[in-house]
Parts: C-alpha cells; sequence; structure tokens
C-alpha cells in the first residue's frame, strides 16, 4: 500500500452520511462509545430526517451523524469537517449544499452501485473536486459485498464504522466491544459474526487503502472524574427524576417527544408517571392539576405545541399554580423543519399567552445546565407559583458528549435546593417571603383552609374583583415575583475575563459553546473581543447595560430570522432593555448549529470595515 | 372571600349552611340554582369532607358554581376541567372530584377531552349542565341547541341537528351515563349520590333550564314529556312525579337497551348505564409504579457512565 500519513491533532471532526434507516446514528453512536471509552472527548451531532422513511437515494433521505472528536472537553460541534464518508453520491451532494466542511476535508465516497451510469457520479466528483477537496472513491470488497446481500443490504455501516475506526485508528477491540453491547443480545449469532467481519472488513480496507489517518490523545481520564456520556434531552430528563417532579405529562411532537420516551422507561422505579395526554392542551391541563393537587408536574413541547399551550400558561400566571415547560425549539414557523434546530420561540416564550403574562424564562447552555435546569425550575415555580420555562432547541436535544458526571443531590423539598444548582445558575438564593396576590395558597385536603382558584382577578383573599385597584395590585404583584428573580440574578461571566473592548458578543442558551470558542480565536488574534451567553432571558440580568457601556458595539449571535430592517429576537429585547444599538451578526434559519468560525469570520468583518 | 374556614366545629355533621359561600351571580330562575342546591344537599347526605372535595369547572354559568361551594375549588379556562381534574385525580387518590361543565364547555371548545376523559374513565363526576345555548357569553347556539332555534349568531333559527349527549356518551363507551334535570331535586341528588358510588367516570346529564336566553324550553310545569328509568341499582323516580309520570324498569347493566332509550326522541331521566368493571385510567398509573422495581434516586446516571 501507500504510505499513510498520518495528522497528529488536538481535534478533528468527521461525518458518516447514508440513506435513512440504514444505520448512520448506530455507527455513530458506536463509534463515540469507543471513543469515550478510550478517554477521547466526543460531541455528536445526528442529522436526521423528518420522515420515518424516506425513499432511498434521494436528497431528503440524508441520515448522518457528525462527530467531533478532542483531547479538550468540547462544548460545541464545532466549525467544519476533516472527513466525510458517503454512502452514495447524492447524500454527498446533498450535505456538501450546508457548507460546513474544511478546504481541505478529504471526502471518502462508496462507489458502490457500479450499475449507474458514471455520468451520476460524474457531477458529484466534479462538485467535490471543484470545491479543491480531496476525493477518494472506493468500493466496498467483494467479500464483504456477499455479506451485505446475505443480510439484505443492511450492515454497510459495520464496513464503514470499520474504516472511521482505522482512520481514527481506535484499537478493534474497543469498538468490538461496543458493537457486542449494542447488537450482542439482539442478533442471532451468525448474524452478528457478519456484522464483525464487515467491521474487519472495513477495518482492513481502510489500513491497506485509506492513506491518512488521524491521532488524537486520550486525556479525558486526567481530571480524575467519573465520566458520562449522555444527550440533552435524556440529560434533562435524568434531572427531572433528580428534582423530585413525579409527573410528566406531554404529547408526542419532535424534538421534545424523547423525553417522553425515556422517562416511560424508568420513572416508575422513581415514583413518577408518564403521561400521554389527548392533546398539547390537556398536557398542560394536567400538569397544572398536579401541581395544584401539591404533586410537582411538568410538560415538555416545542413550537405548534407551544402555541396550543399558551392560554393555560397564563392561566396558571393568574391562578397562581407552578407549572414547569420545557420548550425543546425547532424550526419554525408552523410545522417548519421539526428535525433542524432554531432559536425563534424567545419573544412568543416571554411575551406570549394574552395579557401581562409574568412568567419566568431561562435556557440551557450546555448538557451539564439540562440535568440542573429541572431542579432550579421546581424551585422557581414553587418559590413563586409562576410558570417557568426551560428552554432547549433540536440541536442540545439530540447532541451527546462525554462529560464529568454530575453531582447528585435526590432533592425532595425545593426549599431546601442546594447552593451549588443556584450557583451553577448565577443565581441568589431567593428571600424567604414573597407576595402572592392570595394571602392562602393551601393544597386541597388542608382541613379548614379551603379556597377557589381561577383565571378571573380576584384579591388577597380569593374573591373574584373586577374593580379597578384590584387588577392593578394582582398585575404588580405577579411582575414583582419577576423582579425579585432579576434582583438574584449575578453577573454572567464574560469570556476569556475581558470587561471592556471593541466588540461584545451576546448569546443565549445553546450559543453558548460557540459564543465562548470564538471569543478565544478572537482573543487569541489580539482582538479586543468579548462575549457572553444568558441563560436567564425573561428576567434579564440587571446589570446589561452597565456591562455593554463598556464595549463600542454590542452584537448578538442567535438562530433566528434578522435582517437589515428587522431585529431578531434577541436583539430586540437587549435593545429594549438596554437601549444599546445591539445588531445581530448572525440571525440565520438554515436549520444548522452556529458554528465558531462563522462568528468570527463575522467579527473580523466588522473590525475590517472599521466598526469597531 | 369571608367564608374560607369550614364553619362546623369538628366532628359536628355537615350542613349545607356549612357549604355556603356568596350569593350567586345567576340570574333569577337559573336552572344552576337548582343543580347547585342539590349538589349540596348531596354532599351533605354524603357527609363528604369539604376539604377533600375539589370542584372542577370551565368558563359559562356552569362555571362559577366551584366559587358557590365551600369546598377546595378549580375554575379552570373554557373547556378544559377535564385535563386538570386528570391531574388532581393522578397526584390525589384520596380526593372526591367533581367536573362541572356546560354544554358548550363539554361538548364544544372541549369535546376532545371529553371524548379521551371518558376513554381514559378515570374516576371523577362529571356533571354536563345542558341549558342547550351558550348563556354567559348572550346566546348563542351551541352544539346542543335545537334546530331551528333563534340565537345571536344564527338568528333564523339553528341549523344543525343538536348532538345528542347521552347517545355520544354511551357510544364512547362510558361506564356510567345518567340523566337528570335542574327541576328534579330530589331525582338529581340520588343520581348524584349513585355516579358518586360508581368507580369511573360517571357522565351525569342534567338538562337544565335558562329563563333569560330561551324561557320556553324545558316545560318544568309538564311531566308528560319525559319518562323516569328505574332499577333496584339504579335511580328511583323524582319523589314529587312518583306516580305521575311514566317510570320504565331499565336494567343498567343492559348497555343495548340503554341505546334505545338514547336513540329515542322521547326524554328519559335516571340511569342509562353502568359498568363497574371498567379500569380506570388513574388506577393503571398508580400499578404501573407499584409494579415498578423501585430505584434509588442515587444511581440515575449509572447507565449513562462510559
Amino acid at each position: 500500500m501507500q504510505s499513510k500519513t498520518v495528522n497528529n491533532v488536538r481535534v478533528g471532526r468527521f461525518e458518516l452520511l447514508m440513506d435513512a434507516g440504514f444505520g448512520a446514528q448506530k455507527a455513530g453512536d458506536i463509534l463515540i462509545r469507543a471513543f469515550a471509552r478510550m478517554g477521547k472527548y466526543v460531541f455528536i451531532e445526528p442529522t436526521i430526517p423528518a420522515e420515518i422513511s424516506p425513499p432511498p437515494r434521494t436528497r431528503p433521505a440524508l441520515s448522518g451523524v457528525i462527530i467531533r472528536v478532542a483531547e479538550f472537553d468540547l462544548e460545541n460541534i464545532g466549525n467544519n469537517t476533516d472527513v466525510i464518508l458517503a454512502s452514495h453520491e447524492i447524500v454527498l451532494d446533498r450535505r456538501l449544499d450546508d457548507e460546513e466542511h474544511n478546504p481541505n476535508c478529504r471526502v471518502l465516497l462508496d462507489m458502490c452501485d457500479k450499475d449507474l451510469p458514471t455520468a451520476i457520479y460524474d457531477k458529484v466528483l466534479k462538485r467535490v473536486k471543484d470545491s479543491g477537496l480531496q476525493i477518494f472513491p472506493f468500493e466496498v470488497v467483494p467479500e464483504a459485498q456477499v455479506l451485505i446481500k446475505s443480510l439484505a443490504g443492511k450492515a454497510r455501516n459495520m464496513y464503514y464504522i470499520g474504516m472511521l475506526a482505522c482512520i481514527y485508528n481506535a484499537p478493534e477491540e474497543f469498538v468490538i466491544n461496543e458493537i457486542k453491547l449494542t447488537f450482542g443480545t439482539k442478533l442471532k449469532e451468525d448474524v452478528f459474526k457478519k456484522n464483525i467481519d464487515l467491521f474487519h472488513f472495513g477495518y482492513q480496507y481502510a489500513k491497506d487503502n485509506v492513506p491518512f489517518g488521524y491521532e488524537i490523545k486520550n486525556a479525558s481520564g486526567k481530571n480524575g472524574h467519573e465520566k458520562i456520556l449522555i444527550d440533552g434531552n435524556s440529560a434533562l430528563s435524568m434531572g427531572i427524576i433528580e428534582s423530585g417532579i413525579k409527573l410528566v405529562s406531554g404529547y408526542p411532537i419532535t424534538p421534545a417527544s424523547s423525553i417522553l420516551h425515556t422517562l416511560a422507561k424508568v420513572f416508575p422505579s422513581f415514583g413518577g408517571t408518564v403521561h400521554q395526554a389527548e392533546d398539547e392542551i390537556s398536557a398542560i391541563g394536567t400538569a397544572i392539576g398536579s401541581y395544584y393537587g401539591g404533586v410537582p408536574a411538568l410538560t415538555c413541547t416545542s413550537g405548534p405545541g407551544l402555541s396550543l399551550k399558551q392560554e393555560f400558561i397564563g392561566y396558571a400566571t393568574a391562578a397562581e399554580i407552578p407549572i414547569i415547560i420545557i420548550d425543546v425549539q425547532r424550526s419554525g414557523p408552523s410545522t417548519g423543519m421539526p428535525t433542524k434546530t432554531e432559536q425563534s420561540d424567545l419573544l412568543s416564550v416571554i411575551y406570549g399567552s394574552h395579557g401581562d403574562s409574568a412568567k419566568i424564562v431561562f435556557a440551557v447552555h450546555d448538557i451539564i445546565d439540562c440535568f440542573y435546569a429541572p431542579i432550579l425550575a421546581r424551585y422557581l415555580a414553587e418559590k413563586l407559583r409562576l410558570p417557568v420555562f426551560i428552554m432547549s432547541d433540536f440541536q442540545m436535544a439530540n447532541s451527546y458528549k462525554v462529560l464529568d458526571k454530575p453531582q447528585i443531590c435526590e432533592m425532595e423539598d425545593s426549599n431546601k435546593i442546594p447552593d451549588f444548582v443556584l450557583e451553577h445558575f448565577g443565581l441568589e438564593r431567593l428571600p424567604e417571603h414573597i407576595e402572592m396576590v392570595r394571602t392562602q395558597q393551601a393544597a386541597p385536603g388542608t382541613p379548614g383552609k379551603m379556597r377557589r382558584i381561577t383565571g378571573l382577578n380576584t384579591d388577597e383573599t380569593g374573591t373574584v374583583n373586577y374593580f379597578s385597584k384590584a387588577s392593578q395590585r394582582s398585575h404588580a404583584v405577579r411582575n414583582e415575583k419577576v423582579h425579585c428573580v432579576q434582583r438574584a440574578l449575578k453577573k454572567p461571566e464574560l469570556f476569556g475575563g475581558r470587561e471592556e473592548g471593541d466588540i461584545l458578543i451576546v448569546g443565549w442558551g445553546s450559543a453558548k459553546g460557540a459564543v465562548e470558542e470564538a471569543v478565544s480565536y478572537c482573543q487569541n488574534a489580539g482582538l479586543a473581543v468579548g462575549g457572553m451567553c444568558l441563560r436567564f432571558v425573561n428576567p434579564l440580568p440587571p446589570m446589561l447595560k452597565d456591562i455593554f457601556s463598556r464595549f463600542k458595539k454590542v452584537v448578538t449571535v442567535e438562530l433566528a430570522y434578522g435582517d437589515p430592517q428587522k431585529h431578531p429576537p434577541l436583539a430586540m429585547i437587549l435593545r429594549a432593555e438596554t437601549l444599546a444599538d445591539v445588531q445581530a451578526i448572525i440571525s440565520r434559519v438554515t436549520g444548522r448549529p452556529i458554528t465558531p468560525r462563522s462568528i468570527e469570520t463575522k467579527i473580523k468583518e466588522l473590525f475590517h470595515a472599521g466598526v469597531a | 372571600m369571608p367564608e374560607l374556614h369550614e364553619k362546623a366545629p369538628a366532628g359536628a355533621p355537615l350542613t349545607v349552611k356549612d357549604l355556603n359561600t356568596e350569593n350567586p351571580r345567576w340570574c333569577v330562575g337559573c336552572g344552576d340554582f337548582g343543580v347547585l342546591m342539590g349538589f349540596k344537599r348531596f354532599l351533605v347526605e354524603e357527609q363528604l369532607l369539604p376539604h377533600e372535595t375539589v370542584n372542577v369547572s370551565g368558563i359559562g354559568c356552569s362555571g362559577r358554581v366551584p366559587f358557590y361551594v365551600n369546598t377546595y375549588g378549580v375554575h379552570a379556562i373554557h373547556g378544559r376541567p377535564i385535563t386538570i381534574a386528570l391531574g388532581v385525580a393522578l397526584a390525589r387518590p384520596e380526593l372526591k372530584v367533581f367536573i362541572h361543565a356546560g354544554d358548550g364547555d363539554a361538548l364544544s371548545i372541549g369535546g376532545n377531552h371529553l371524548i379521551h376523559g371518558i376513554h381514559k374513565n378515570f374516576n371523577c363526576v362529571f356533571i354536563l349542565y345542558d341549558n342547550q345555548l351558550y348563556a354567559l357569553t348572550k346566546s348563542q347556539s351551541s352544539p346542543t341547541t335545537r334546530k331551528g332555534h333563534p340565537t345571536n349568531t344564527q338568528p333564523k333559527g339553528t341549523e344543525l341537528e343538536p348532538i345528542a349527549p347521552i347517545r355520544f356518551a354511551l357510544g364512547m363507551g362510558a361506564s356510567f351515563v345518567a340523566a337528570t334535570a335542574d327541576w328534579l331535586p330530589d331525582h338529581m341528588v340520588n343520581t348524584l349520590k349513585v355516579a358518586y358510588a360508581h368507580k369511573g367516570f360517571s357522565f351525569v346529564h342534567v338538562l337544565q333550564r335558562c329563563p333569560h336566553f330561551d324561557p320556553e324550553n324545558f316545560d318544568n310545569k309538564s311531566s308528560a314529556w319525559f319518562s323516569f328509568l328505574t332499577h333496584e341499582k339504579g335511580v328511583p323516580p323524582d319523589k314529587r312525579l312518583a306516580g305521575k309520570t311514566e317510570t320504565i324498569q331499565h336494567d343498567p347493566s343492559d348497555h343495548e337497551a340503554a341505546f334505545k332509550f338514547a336513540n329515542s326522541s322521547h326524554t328519559y331521566f335516571g340511569l342509562f348505564y353502568r359498568n363497574p368493571d371498567k379500569p380506570c385510567y388513574d388506577d393503571m398509573m398508580r400499578q404501573r409504579i407499584v409494579n415498578a422495581k423501585p430505584l434509588p434516586r442515587s444511581g440515575i446516571l449509572d447507565s449513562y457512565k462510559i
């Protein structure tokens, strides 16, 4: 074989692209488990079609995984891809549209279908070459083809796993161990053996024929902490158990459903119930009923479901019943792109429902936040008797990574929320006494304290009251609950410790990893650039105006639509709150996550144009 | 709210007076007064503890019922009381849950929840206050408005044939279906008692007069237009009308016969159907927990270890 170039790198990114239903996700899962067990840091983002089985060899059929591997802790999926392995030219062509590959990206293209006229391949091959990428067409070796045929065309993913394991220098036994853990008991022995054989064929093929490889150090064991590998929605699910919530009430909707799936398997063992309601409205109604009965409850949803829940959200505000809502945002409006990420629910969450409906809204930065968020949400909901939103998104829900195993607190009484959770979210403990619209808040079953709750306005005794002073008071009391959270918010972290300078980059929620990394690029390049990423978006931290005043320019990066005549949501609320001339530099709705490099490029453009 | 506290001293029997709160804000002659009184009398006869009783209502004239009974109560949003009641039933099986919903609330905006409340058969008494129009919003056609009756939204007469609530409930597989009327106090109390004794979703249809917007409907001076269904396991005919009104023996376990009465254009009051064996969703959910192997929360992340 030709000589192999091994690149020693600190971080790398590769993709496996296949038709839906042929096991790309499973392959990615096996690979990253092997990498994680070897001691690498990994971050994986699946690419999932919105349909179950779109026709193969079509663009909508693209199903794949993007995997980032590093010797250091990863907070995002990174910028661009070094290696693409595509099962055929159509999924490759589709993915190249996203323009997320490095200029020197290496493309391994399976030329499996020899019956097709070469002209079909030529077009894509030309596109790859014209983009300056390196193309490595390959064919699955004949012995492996026979095996794949005997398995009805499935298990080609095993061959690909073999190739990628070899390219990223994963010892075969690590990967085989993961294949065993995944399929060991589910497949018949002979079928399982064929899968393993395919893996070996792929590994051997890459060893003999692929002229490049990557070496990334195994360093995750260094800090001595136990590690877990978990995705955002699973971390939220486990956090729900941890928080002492006992009812999760939902209706199937992508990408929130997997919270219901994960909990349905284990929740009863922890005394919890997963309730699948007849619709989104009923789901929140039942959660509100449970919380009224004194049993902590939560509902999870995504865009269209959020719209349906809005009336009940305002009701919970008015009736002073705690309720927790998880919004796993996806691309909108309407059905939009159910399996693509976006952050455009911000305004409909903060200002949703009708009238002035006070509520608390905070977002998760990363997977560790997902785990702790339900604990904080329960504390806030019960303390304030207001709706509390946890904002996640498709990208956060479905990405998974290696992280230090978080501390477990097994919360019972939300008043006893551990200090470390409050500190984690940058919140002081709230005052002991917080005024409610109604003085009396007993739960049913309490003798002598019977009361009726309502969405109608009442006075402090709970009596329906339509008079002017009573309505003004109710509004003031509800908003004061939000204000007291604002007063408890600490200053958000400024990345790289930079407190002043030319440009401040602001993101919210899942943008954190990208903003932090972009800020480090800029600061390393000697630019006076700072950055922060907000968790609390309603209320906002009170010191933003002050922080913003120390930078010449403040810009946002967000996955929501904006253009020169329209500020996207985060920019809009920051402008309103601070009167600073905040402009969005990234406000796109491509369904793809924000990358650190795209932020850096925009910042450099600003400097180049002399704006900062 | 001056009547926040249980007025009877501990141990003293519950009286109607203990259940009173404020004066209802209903029109003079409203059928809701009859239902409210019947409901309170039922609570007293059963001696249900006010602090263990939860009345859940929707929006409309009947939606105000919880305010007028000194128990726990939830005045919910339009059409959704069933969803909240289910949450209460799942959270606190020891509480006695009553749902009060109008015809618009139950059969129009909240129709989906009624389908699934009946289907889930969770333990509660569901009282459908059917005045056959929207009253609090000032006379619009509802799903049960009789064809031809003029309303503010259909001034030339309501276009559609009405939905028949009893037939609907039987068709959905309700485990308990009964009917009564606001002006039959004795019958109402007995109906509620049988409904309460049934474990599951007890569907009680109540014809309710609206003298303000539809004074001609439901001639309560005559009893010629309806009959009582009765049985040893059912509801006796109203005391005042016994012997004066047609009374038919009907076995409430006979689903087919129940359908025949429900399909008739004649009006029947009494217990149409009861199936004590239909499983309850709230029980199933609790059983899931009982059947599951308990696990310590300290180990929740173990399966994610790498």
